[in-house]
């Protein structure tokens, strides 16, 4: 009867094992197909938006116009925070000492939104996938699927997702770079509303070359360096400032995307899996046969005295 | 059949009034005001009903889940003790281990739910997959490990309902299933780090490390143990009997060389990254750490190491407690005391995710200890039955 029951086991224990191996490589297949994965590509070619903080007069018209075309409420208050009513804002710096062209001290603004990032960690996070980085540039948000586990909020490094804290049933909100406008072969609500030229609209692989053109055709307007180029593996939307970044309090990011030591676990998760489960199962035949002082009382033995009984 | 049925509950309820009827009508008192707090919360929205923010938008709920995860390690750990490693003399701290792992993860789900800013779509993960998502995997693993769970404790569930081919079934069932346990556990317990690997900007350095999945994992198993050795504790003084030789200081052994690796990891690490400065900073980060290694784990180490101190009773309760306290310090540091949020905001918990929490606890306590008395009562007359 023991023996039998061993063997019994034992083929179990096989056809689970290559069960196992077969579900491990389905998954190391949908990882490769996984969507999360279209954000690698540099996305050169791909929209993005250039922030051009010197030109930047603080008259929110573009705050303004990201409420109306997202129908956020009150678009007659100008915002002063990212929140679930405006994705956009526009900050003024008071520590920051700029002179303009006159010569006389100016009052400098810095616009924040999403900063669109070509290996977006909020799309990495997102439980059910409603982020989403499209090949045209712009991180998209799916509220139809999102269950507000607000990992997002967490992941960004910019801060930028926000909650709807005042709903019963809440939702992230976030710009979206007007994904829909782009579609139609419109500009951004923000750059069309704009009058200064500070933001504009492009291919970011031009808009890099148009920064770095002004950087050393103007050195004194501009501090050297082109936010978003290469923080967090790059980023869709660019700023050009006459201040460092550290002084408008823009953080300091190396070249790694965000999301790259996660989606280097999460990827081996199959052979994780794989790995775990053969040493279980070798584990369990070796020490099958280990010796045992004393045996309890099995709760799988009371089933068996039980049924006897009967 | 009838008769015995009747007879179960003649005895049930005998032994309940006798025993810890004050405990129950607490536990049972706080269950009642969690369940009143959390039908509040799903009808006043997360805005009103918690101290959330878009600068804290987790707080106590995600800390508890974590530790509760942890703790629940009781299950996945023994089941390999015991199916795997064969070390049959820790059966009898299975079936409350086993059970303390269940209930864990129910209330780790019902907070989960509380949590979701749209609870009605709680299931989504099931239909909309991310494969990179931390969360989306660890959803998964505690769906399907909670059903494995119900396996594992179903011989007794069946048992205690004279359902004699069942028993048999499940029983049989329980090696391949216990290696599918121990796989989904071993993933979600460390994608539990992962989680925080996609947030290097909001967590202390200190508290950041590319080996969060490891080191989640390793404390997992010393959280499980000590969760497992205290659940045989007090499941043996429900039920009036006395503790077999060998169990709990068996597993504190263990515990202790667990603890050792856990130590030797994360010092390690800190070292290696040349960050031994920070945790000796003595500011809030590294006055946290210090707590967590000494206290929750090098103390209760030490203990479990000395043979005169894990064969004593109240150094067994003590240091696993211990354990418990260092566990639970860590998850809670890493999801709140340790996040940078903008200057100026702060998290003070409100007073609904206060009650909501204790009365899920309680309610999660009174059923592992009522199913403790049912189940077990069941087995010794069912044991004298059979002639033991």
């Amino acid at each position: 009867m023991n023996a039998q029951k061993q063997n019994k086991l034992s083929r179990r224990d096989f056809l689970k094992k290559a069960g196992a191996g077969a579900a491990a490589i389905a998954a190391a297949q949908m990882f490769v197909a996984s969507p999360a994965s279209a954000g690698k590509a540099p996305l050169e070619d791909a929209w993005g938006m250039m922030i051009d903080l010197t030109k930047c007069t603080g008259c929110n018209s573009c705050a303004l116009a990201c409420k109306e075309i997202n129908n956020l409420p009150r678009t007659d208050i100008v915002p002063h925070k990212l929140d679930s009513n405006a994705y956009t804002f526009v900050e003024e710096c008071e520590t920051c000492e700029v002179t303009g062209e006159d010569g006389l001290p100016q009052q400098y603004y810095v616009k924040h939104q999403c900063m669109h990032c070509v290996h977006p960690a909020c799309v990495s996070a997102c439980t059910v996938g409603a982020l989403r980085k499209t090949p045209e540039g712009p991180v998209v948000y799916d509220a139809d699927k999102c269950i507000a586990c607000r990992y997002c909020q967490y992941a960004c490094p910019f801060g930028v997702p926000t909650f709807d804290w005042r709903s019963l049933l809440g939702l992230i909100g976030k710009c979206d770079l007007c994904a829909e406008r782009l579609k139609e072969g419109q500009k951004p609500a923000c750059v069309e509303a704009c009058p200064t030229g500070a933001l504009r609209f492009g291919k970011r692989k031009e808009l890099l070359a148009q920064a770095r053109a002004q950087i050393d055709f103007n050195p004194e307007r501009y501090y050297d360096h082109i936010y978003g180029e290469h923080e967090v593996g790059g980023t869709s939307v660019l700023y050009l400032s006459a201040v460092p970044f550290t002084e408008i309090g823009f953080p300091e990011y190396g070249p790694e995307p965000i999301p790259r030591y996660a989606e280097t676990v999460m990827t081996a998760t199959p052979f994780t899996a794989l790995t775990v489960a053969a040493l279980a199962t070798g584990a369990h035949f070796a020490f099958k046969g280990r010796q045992q002082p004393q045996l309890a009382i099995e709760s799988d033995e009371i089933g068996a005295e039980e049924s006897d009984d009967q | 059949m009838i008769s015995k049925t009747s007879v179960f509950l003649k005895e049930s309820s005998v032994v309940l009034v006798k025993s810890g009827g004050v405990i129950i009508g607490i536990l049972l008192s706080l269950t009642l005001i969690g369940l009143v707090t959390s039908i509040g919360r799903l009808a006043m929205g997360l805005g009103a009903s918690t101290a959330l923010t878009d600068a804290y938008p987790w707080g106590i709920w995600i800390g508890f889940d974590f530790a509760l995860i942890a703790f629940s390690g009781a299950g996945f750990t023994m089941a390999a003790v015991v199916h795997i490693l064969h070390m049959k003399k820790f059966q009898p701290a299975l079936r409350p281990a086993l059970l303390a792992g269940l209930l864990g993860y129910v209330a780790v789900l019902m907070l989960l739910l509380l949590d979701l800013g749209r609870p009605d779509r709680f299931y989504h993960f099931i239909i909309f997959w991310n494969l990179h998502s931390p969360l989306f995997e660890i959803s998964w693993c505690v769906l399907l490990y909670t059903t494995i769970l119900l396996i594992e404790i179903s011989p007794d569930l069946f048992g205690r309902l004279n359902w004699a081919w069942p028993v048999n079934v499940a029983s049989r069932l329980m090696t391949p299933v216990a290696i599918i346990g121990i796989t989904l556990s071993t993933l979600h317990q460390s994608t539990l780090g992962t989680l925080y690997l996609n947030m290097p900007h909001r967590i202390h350095p200190l508290w950041y490390t590319p080996i969060l999945p490891l080191l989640f994992f390793v404390s997992s198993i010393m959280a499980g143990l000590s969760m497992a050795i205290i659940a045989y504790k007090i499941s043996i003084r429900a039920q009036g009997k006395e503790e077999r030789c060998g169990v709990a200081d068996g597993l504190a052994k263990g515990i202790a060389w667990v603890a050792l690796l856990y130590v030797l990891l994360k010092l390690g690490d800190i070292v290696m990254a040349g960050e031994l400065p920070a945790l000796l900073a003595l500011d809030m980060a590294s006055l946290l750490m210090g707590l967590e290694l000494v206290v929750g784990v090098i103390l209760p180490m030490i203990l479990f190491f000395i043979p005169a101190a894990r064969k004593n009773n109240l150094a067994q309760w003590f240091a696993s407690a211990l354990i418990l306290f260092g566990v639970f310090m860590n998850r809670f540091t890493a999801t709140v005391f340790a996040q940078k949020a903008p200057p100026g905001a702060a998290y003070s918990p409100h007073i609904l995710e206060w009650l909501s929490t204790i009365g899920l606890l309680a309610g999660v306590i009174l059923a592992w200890y009522l199913a403790v008395r049912f189940l077990e009562i069941f087995k010794i007359r069912v044991s004298i039955k059979a002639g033991h």
